[in-house]
């Protein structure tokens, strides 16, 4: 089954950032920001463009469609 | 308010309004009922409107649509299985009790059809329209 990867993870880490202030800076909550880093969330297209140009990269260095 | 300070404050208007309320029961006070959760109500909202952290988002609302989908999907079939079950085991019975609750068992399960029914059509003419 196809799935869409991040890495989320590792651009809050070089950015130093806790979930909860990814969370703020995108408007959802901290469970949201879990989930999508987990895999477990699928995050609409609004959410993963806001999450990209948050940190300044395209969408598909974001997100990995497998 | 922060979140964590949400929760405290939610906590506290749960205790608040579990505490009236009970009293208010076991002194058969309705007034006293009715003003709790008029009360509980407001500084619940006075509260939400404070709070700066999102407490809604697209996976919440996507979250609480797969449960209402659910909890439609077994409230249904449910009412409407007690309904026929009785109303049929006391046909010779009307009027009886359990006759009675079988009407508004139906009642409900068509109440409950006819919401889902308008809430599918609304959201699909919304969303599924051609019409920009």
């Amino acid at each position: 089954m196809a799935q869409i990867k991040n890495n989320i993870k590792v651009l809050r880490a070089e950015k130093g950032m806790t979930q909860e202030e990814l969370a703020e800076k995108v408007n959802v909550t901290r469970q949201t920001i879990i989930a999508i880093e987990k895999n477990k969330y699928v995050p609409s297209l609004e959410l993963a463009y806001n999450i990209s140009l948050f940190f300044k990269k395209k969408i598909e260095e974001v997100f990995e469609y497998l | 308010m922060s979140y964590k300070n949400f929760k405290i404050a939610r906590l506290l208007i749960t205790f608040f309004l579990a505490m009236t309320v009970s009293i208010a029961v076991s002194t058969e006070n309705v007034l006293l009922a009715v003003s709790a959760i008029g009360i509980g109500m407001i500084l619940m909202f006075l509260v939400k409107k404070n709070v700066k952290a999102v407490l809604v988002d697209e996976m919440i609302k996507n979250i609480a649509g797969k449960s209402a989908l659910i909890t439609y999907s077994i409230t249904v079939p449910v009412l409407a299985v007690l309904s026929l079950i009785f109303m049929f085991s006391n046909l010779g019975n009307e009027g009886s009790y359990l006759y009675n609750l079988g009407i508004i068992f139906s009642y409900i399960a068509l109440f409950n059809m006819a919401v889902y029914s308008i809430a599918y059509h609304y959201y699909q003419k919304k969303y599924g329209s051609d019409k920009e």
